[in-house]
């Protein structure tokens, strides 16, 4: 036992006391948080205001155009688009940039210019010109029918890349061309808009037996929970490998195995390595809990009604749970793996599978959340080595009876004392066995010889 | 060898690894207050037999005592072990290498500290306690690592080639505290094939090949039973008379002077007078010992 602990505390502190711990567990939130933020930041960065010439040849939509540029109605625009973006995970890239685009808005100054009597070819000219002398920065000529069906709405811009002002000058003219439409057309535009409105479209989520469920937030929260239990499985298990290569690799297996017993040595390793994975974390879900608790307390501030995930007590403990489960299993194989070859090169071949298996569990995640009752979801979250993935995501989801997830336990600990119990021997002979990878026959013997 | 202070004691022991029998039905002692050493080609079954002895491995046969109980995992916290394969680990400083391997031999912490600034001060790498394995050159590194096999003060010490790689002075230096370990009365295995060493430094010998058993005993003994029938021999001329082969078997030529093996039956008395005979210069004509390496190659190459 006093050796176990030896060994656990070294290799606790092994990967735990590094320059490259601190970074990733300090830097990753930063960097995650940074690419949310740097988007966001350099759309915000306000342009230039945007000098326009309107050449209205029509007459009548130059007006609505221009109140519908105010910063006033962008504003309201931009608050709008927030909200869509927050309840729709599902949209499309496209949808989403002309959201984002939505959101920030650009701002227009207008320079006066008259067209009246002036044929569109030389009032082309003349603005062309006048852009030359940097007077204006774009301008746009409405056509004088705009009934009509193939008719141009030019827009020539000396700033044409600026999506964020393409999309919210475009918004603004079909609107306001709309409105002129239906003006004409002696159609009332308060009227068009109560009866063009969206239904109300609730979604109500039932419990298993039927009551409705109060918050909806659990699906997201469980994928960002899939996430990180996926990246630091496959983190400290690749650490488990290369800590058990480097001591293969030195010869250092040999004075250890005169100095302790294999399994205590392993077992430490493993234990200590996991401590270290559960002190990471421990500090990213922090972090993660600070940022949604920091980011939903300032969408309320700004008015938007967004719910906060119901994380219970015991959802945190179903979730340590699983994380360990998950943790030893992989530990395990990666341990396996590691005592077979005989550098990182050849581990790094045999690391492949492990994370296949995670990266499958993980997919499974998303048919989880969209149905975490079917038995699909059933069985991929009780098997082994996708349970401890999966199935923090459907307790999340949806909890589960507690029968369902006692067997998820129970056949995620049996594989574990499985893997150990083979993972021990292959470790005894491998790390004693120098210059020539094992082969899986050899490995199958030794398992069941010793 | 005095019975009272067997310690480490091997009865017939058997090791195989599938078809291939790596040590065979090897019995052996060894004594406290004595040098052991453990001879034999590569591939003999050196190693087989040390991790064994260490509890690396269990004999499949055979049995092995130690200070008057069988081997055990408790045990293990008595012997030190330098395995001829060295490592430790890169990218750890000195001091924590020393105090997790003093640890895992069961020393307490303070202690450890205490012994480590002793040994470190003692091999002359105090300054190195806080740097890294790989800021230390390699014959740094082997001292440390002989650090952490005496950090618990072991009273089986097993040292498995320990002076490769090392410069003659660390290697005189090693010398000594090895001799001042025996001189504590603890049991030393020394491992080699160099034989010269061997001689020079050890009380018993064991020469093994092909796992199997060849010579063992005291040095003294094994040495004076092949009796003295080496000349020694410096001379100038006389080369007809060296060339009888019903006086000498075999002749090696060294720098400046010749070994000359004498044939069977052949007498030393005789071969002087022939060579006087001849009008041979002769500075020296001195009967010897064969040396440990003489007997080594006799032996294995049967």
């Amino acid at each position: 036992m006093q050796k176990f602990l030896a060994v656990l505390k070294r290799e606790y502190k092994k990967v735990v006391f590094t320059w490259t711990f601190v970074i990733t567990t300090f830097l990753m939130p930063l960097i995650a948080s940074a690419f949310v933020l740097v988007p966001l930041l350099i759309f915000s960065i306000e342009g230039e205001s945007t000098r326009i010439a309107i050449a209205d040849l029509n007459g009548s939509v130059a007006p609505r155009l221009r109140q519908n540029l105010s910063p006033e109605k962008i504003a309201e625009k931009a608050r709008q688009a927030a909200k869509e973006s927050l309840s729709d995970f599902s949209a499309s890239q496209d949808e989403k940039m002309k959201r984002s685009a939505e959101q920030l808005g650009g701002t227009f100054t207008f320079v006066p210019y008259d067209p009246a009597g002036k044929s569109p070819e030389k009032i082309q000219t003349e603005l062309r010109e006048r852009i030359g002398k940097n007077e204006l920065d774009a301008f746009l000529i409405i056509p004088k029918d705009i009934g009509a069906r193939d008719r141009e709405y030019g827009y020539f811009s000396r700033k044409a890349g600026d999506f964020v002002i393409n999309s919210t000058l475009q918004d603004a003219l079909n609107e306001a061309v709309r409105s002129q439409r239906l003006a004409e057309a002696n159609i009332s535009e308060d009227l068009l808009k109560d009866l063009g409105r969206k239904v109300n479209f609730t979604i109500k989520p039932l419990t298993e037996t039927g009551e409705i469920k109060e918050d909806d937030s659990g699906p997201w929260a469980a994928f960002v929970v899939a996430m990180l239990i996926y990246v630091v499985l496959a983190i400290y298990g690749q650490a488990i490998m290369s800590a058990i290569v480097e001591e293969k690799e030195t010869r250092i297996s040999e004075v250890l195995f005169s100095s302790a017993r294999p399994f205590e040595l392993m077992m430490g390793k493993l234990v200590g390595v996991g401590l270290a994975g559960l002190t990471q974390l421990a500090i990213w879900l922090t972090t993660v809990a600070a940022f949604v608790g920091f980011g939903l307390a300032s969408a309320a501030a700004s008015g938007l009604d967004v719910a906060l995930p119901t994380i219970t007590v015991s959802m945190v403990v179903y979730f340590l749970v699983f994380f360990l489960l998950g943790y030893f299993i992989f530990a395990t194989i990666y341990a396996l793996i590691g005592s077979m070859v005989t550098n990182m090169q050849e581990g790094g071949q045999f690391a492949l599978p492990p994370i296949l298996l995670l990266l499958v569990g993980l997919y499974f995640c998303f048919a989880v959340i969209r149905d975490p009752n079917s038995s699909f979801a059933f069985w991929v979250s009780v098997a082994p080595f996708f349970a401890p993935i999966v199935m923090p995501v459907r307790i999340l989801a949806d909890t589960p009876p507690f029968w369902q997830i006692a067997l998820a336990v129970l056949l995620n600990g049996a594989a574990i004392v499985g893997l150990t119990w083979a993972a021990s021997r292959v470790y005894r002979v491998g790390m004693l066995m120098y210059g020539k990878r094992a082969t899986i026959p050899e490995v199958w013997k030794w398992i069941r010889q010793s | 060898m005095d019975e009272n202070k067997v310690t480490l004691k091997a009865d017939s022991i058997t090791k195989s690894f599938g078809d291939f029998t790596a040590v065979d039905s090897l019995s052996f002692e060894a004594s406290a207050g004595r040098i052991f050493g453990f001879l034999g080609p590569n591939g003999a079954g050196k190693t087989t037999t040390i991790r064994m002895i260490v509890g690396i491995t269990v004999p499949d046969e055979g049995r092995i005592d130690l200070f008057g109980r069988k081997i055990s995992p408790a045990l293990q916290d008595r012997i030190g072990y330098l395995p001829e394969e060295r490592g430790l680990y890169k990218k750890m400083k000195v001091s924590d290498q020393l105090r997790y391997f003093a640890a895992l031999k069961g020393v307490a912490a303070r202690e450890a500290d205490k012994r480590i600034d002793e040994w470190l001060g003692r091999m002359d790498l105090s300054d190195w306690k806080e740097k890294k394995t790989t800021d230390l050159s390699k014959g740094m590194q082997q001292k440390v690592q002989f650090i952490s096999t005496m950090l618990h003060d072991p009273d089986l010490l097993i040292l498995d080639e320990p002076f490769s790689g090392l410069d003659p002075i660390n290697v005189e230096f090693m010398k000594e505290i090895i001799a001042e370990t025996k001189s504590k009365d603890k049991t030393i295995i020394f491992s080699t094939h160099m034989m010269d060493t061997a001689e020079k430094l050890c009380d018993d010998i064991l020469l093994i090949n092909k796992s199997k058993k060849v010579v063992s005993g005291s040095l003294r003994e094994i040495k004076e039973s092949y009796g003295k029938n080496v000349v020694s021999l410096r001379c100038t001329g006389g080369e007809e008379v060296l060339a009888d082969e019903s006086l000498a078997a075999k002749v090696i030529d060294h720098a400046d002077e010749k070994e000359v093996f004498l044939a069977k039956g052949a007498d030393a008395q005789n071969l002087l007078g022939k060579l006087v005979g001849s009008g041979a210069q002769i500075t020296k004509f001195q009967l010897i010992e064969p040396s440990l390496n003489d007997i080594f190659i006799e032996k294995i190459r049967g």
